[in-house]
């Protein structure tokens, strides 16, 4: 039995639809915005009542209606790199686009406040930007990294966070968000509410809580039943919306589909001989590619991090709400990827879920790829390297691509079949 | 070539060679480190020798490559090979800051490296996290570091650091930079005493040299100082990636331009900022609060700081150097082409240690526009 596009994620795009339609008229009436990269702590602005627009989000809007091109070249109109971050600096581009009524989604309203992490070496610059633009303020946040830090970090942050990020970094960052608590409150005339806080901390726990037991299921199923790329909008969507109660419906709807699919034993492919996990960001320019070996070698792709970040990398429970939020953030990226933190949970979540191969996309800026590429080798797991600079010429060339691919399934993983 | 500038010189080129002297009298006891943002301070207080690791452009660095990814500054990938091969000599230890991405990334290799592959006998790592926005939360866990850091550098020594040995340390490391300070003065003057590449070489020796060693070099450079040839050219400053070697300065000097000033921390900015007391408090803000440096200030304090620096040097024209992979210099110029008014060029994407082919015609064309200074120059100009 072939599987139909999943009405949970077609309900989250009709719902981030109707979302950004009322998030305008709400601007409209001079309400503040936020703008908020994807790695920083939403939950203030959830608890506050300010609106928010995920800078990396808006980023893929723009690129899906191919305007991604005519924002570079706006930064590059005015001296700024058009090859550099791109992906945090093409909402910025949205500031000086002389006609804003025909982007995408009637465009992005001009934001009050834009929140980031003071991550790698270009990307505070971007919001330095956003800072000189009028009615703009940029609050920073620091990206610290520690010495030396557990490495089976799953197991310790849903409640031994203080262990796993470290206690300096927690205090650095819980000083930084009672900053940012003052700053809003002075700026918007808004009332932070610890009770309301707590409340939405709890149901951002109770969304992945539902997400991990989605991730499980998946891992135990077999055959697999969906395409890898068919659960990106039903995560992502409601990870954007967390927080509130219709996101932890939704990811409790997004589970309870695949239940029923587990149940019924609808598979993507029923003839699955490999399955095969897929690091690194999306091939968002050829979805299909997932599902290309299918027939050809019975290969089904079953893991991406998009779920499996959300059901290992966001619980975080304790007393102490703010400080809970400073432990989900203060070494998020660190856990998708810097080593031993990346590798080893990588290798995890193959045996989870009983992976037979890797293939792993390396970014140019390929951040521990190696590493991770080692320890899964170690833990005796086939990995196909694909380097982005060979994806994105080969992508003319799609066939090379799967050529690529196919050999290897032939050669490393289904050889001893 | 006087004395003093001839040692500095030596050991600013091979800076090994004062290490390993250090190690045969102490048996060891030096340090390797990564970034200005390392407070050589602690490293000094314990009797060990802190040695500044840099990068080679000429040799090939597969290893790096195959362990960071192609995808960074080339520097750090080099750093890392030298540090496998062992081109450093026996190191008892080495301390990384975050004084960039690319460092934070090889702290984060060494790190690994030592934990799945012991077979390369990697020496201890550390990681010292300095921070640099500037608010009281950041200071506060700059010292956090600062602790920790010493209790390691304790460790490695075998001995505590008293408090007393530290606070001379402090005195010592500022009375460096203070002299550090003199000695650019010298290439500022008209006409120049020292050239860019000059000066670079010997900020770079008072970081492979015992402090004092350092110290009294410089003192007496200083004394040489009205004996020094003069030297002419366009006077740029030079802003965008730092310069562990002296090869784009060479190279940048030879088409015709004198370096009179830098905002990199090989150069100026290394010595710009001293410690307000002989404290672990007054150390970690001298560090937080050091720079501004490219991959961690805001584009407006990198404005205002290259517009008052370039001045102080009389530069005739802005260089900026971004070298490939360093993504911030690129960010930072719009803002400071317009802060400074200064003719100027951005010279992007640029292989480790030279300038791309591009670069020449760019800087011709800058050389052309701004008319060099001095006596000869005037001279040739009058004919
Ligand atoms: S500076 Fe030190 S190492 Fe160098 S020559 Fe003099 S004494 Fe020897
Ligand atoms: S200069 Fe001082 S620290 Fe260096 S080798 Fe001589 S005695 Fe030792």
């Amino acid at each position: 039995m072939s599987a139909a596009r999943l009405a949970s994620a077609s309900a989250a795009t009709a719902h981030q639809r109707q979302w950004f339609a009322d998030l305008r008229e709400e601007v409209a009436d001079g309400g503040p915005l936020a703008l908020v990269n994807a790695d920083a702590p939403q939950e203030i602005f959830r608890a506050m009542g300010i609106p928010y627009v995920v800078n990396q989000w808006w980023s893929s809007i723009v690129t899906a209606k191919r305007r991604a091109q005519d924002y570079l070249g706006l930064l590059r109109e005015r001296g700024y790199p058009d090859d550099s971050e791109q992906y945090s600096s093409i909402p910025l581009a949205s500031a000086f686009d002389p006609d804003p009524a025909n982007a995408p989604w009637g465009g992005l309203p001009r934001p009050t406040i834009v929140l980031a992490e003071t991550t790698g070496d270009a990307s505070r610059k971007i919001f330095d930007i956003w800072d000189t633009q009028p009615g703009v303020s940029f609050y920073p946040l620091e990206s610290a990294a520690e010495n030396d830090v557990p490495a089976r970090w799953w197991e310790l942050m849903p409640r031994d966070w203080e262990r796993a990020v470290g206690s300096d970094r927690l205090d650095l960052m819980t000083g930084e968000l009672e900053g940012l608590i003052r700053f809003l409150e002075q700026t918007t005339g808004r009332v932070f509410s610890e009770t309301r806080f707590t409340e939405v901390m709890a149901l951002v726990n109770e969304q992945q809580e539902w997400n991990r037991r989605t991730r499980d299921l998946i891992a135990r199923a077999r055959p697999c039943p969906l395409p890898v790329n068919d659960s990106i909008p039903s995560v992502m969507i409601p990870q954007w919306h967390r927080g509130t109660a219709w996101a932890r419906d939704a990811a409790r709807a997004f589970h309870d589909e695949v239940a029923e699919r587990v149940s019924t034993g609808t598979s993507v492919c029923p003839e699955e001989r490999a399955r095969l996990m897929w690091i690194g960001r999306g091939l968002w320019f050829d979805l299909d590619f997932y599902r290309r070996f299918e027939e050809s070698h019975g290969a089904v792709f079953v893991w991406s991090m998009y779920l499996a970040i959300a059901a290992d990398g966001y619980l975080r429970y304790g007393d102490d709400p703010l400080r809970a939020l400073a432990a989900r953030f203060a070494a998020f990226s660190d856990q998708l990827y810097t080593p031993p933190w990346s590798a080893e949970w990588y290798v995890k979540e193959a045996r989870h879920h009983g992976v037979d191969g890797v293939v792993h996309l390396v970014s140019e800026d390929a951040r521990g790829s190696y590493f991770t590429t080692r320890a899964l080798k170690a833990a005796g797991i086939p990995v196909l390297e694909l380097h982005a600079d060979n994806v994105d010429t080969r992508s003319a060339d799609g066939d090379t691509l799967t050529r690529t691919v196919g050999d290897w399934l032939d050669r490393h993983v289904l050889a001893g079949d | 070539m006087a004395a003093a500038l001839a040692q500095l010189t030596s050991h600013g080129t091979d800076r090994r060679a004062a290490a390993d002297a250090f190690r045969t009298r102490h048996h060891g006891g030096v340090i390797g480190y990564i970034g200005a943002d390392v407070p050589v301070e602690y490293i000094t207080a314990a009797g060990l020798l802190p040695l500044r690791l840099s990068g080679s452009p000429g040799t090939p660095s597969t290893d790096g490559d195959r362990y960071l990814g192609t995808g960074l500054d080339p520097a750090a990938r080099s750093v890392l090979t030298r540090l496998l091969a062992g081109d450093f000599g026996p190191l008892d230890g080495i301390v990384v800051s975050r004084d960039c991405e690319a460092s934070l990334r090889l702290f984060y290799a060494l790190r690994e490296l030592r934990r799945v592959d012991p077979a390369l006998a990697l020496p201890p790592v550390h990681l010292v996290d300095v921070l640099h926005l500037p608010h009281r939360t950041t200071t506060r866990y700059v010292r956090a570091k600062f602790g920790q850091l010493r209790a390691t550098v304790e460790t490695w020594a075998g001995r505590p650091i008293d408090d007393r040995a530290l606070a001379d340390a402090i005195t010592a490391h500022d009375r460096l930079r203070e002299l550090l300070t003199r000695v650019a003065a010298l290439r500022r003057s008209q006409p120049a005493r020292l050239t860019g590449a000059q000066t670079l070489t010997v900020v770079a020796a008072t970081t492979v040299l015992p402090v004092e060693r350092a110290t009294a070099l410089l003192e007496e450079l200083l004394t040489e100082a009205d004996h020094l040839p003069a030297h002419e050219g366009v006077r740029v400053f030079l802003t965008g990636s730092p310069h562990d070697t002296v090869h784009v300065y060479d190279a940048l000097e030879d088409s015709g331009l004198l370096v009179v000033g830098e905002d990199h921390d090989w150069g100026d900015l290394l010595s710009l900022r001293r410690t307000a007391a002989p404290t672990e408090a007054a150390l970690a803000e001298r560090y937080q609060y050091n720079g501004p440096s490219a991959p961690r200030a805001s584009i407006r304090a990198r404005a205002e700081h290259t517009r008052s620096a370039a001045r102080e040097c009389g530069a005739q024209a802005l260089v900026s150097y971004a070298r490939v992979h360093d993504d911030a210099p690129g960010w930072d110029y719009p803002a400071q082409r317009e802060a400074t008014g200064l003719p100027s060029v951005l010279l992007n994407r640029q292989p480790y240690g030279a300038l791309g082919e591009e670069a020449a015609e760019a800087l011709a064309e800058l050389t052309r526009t701004t008319q060099p200074t001095g006596p000869r120059a005037r001279a040739e100009a009058a004919r």
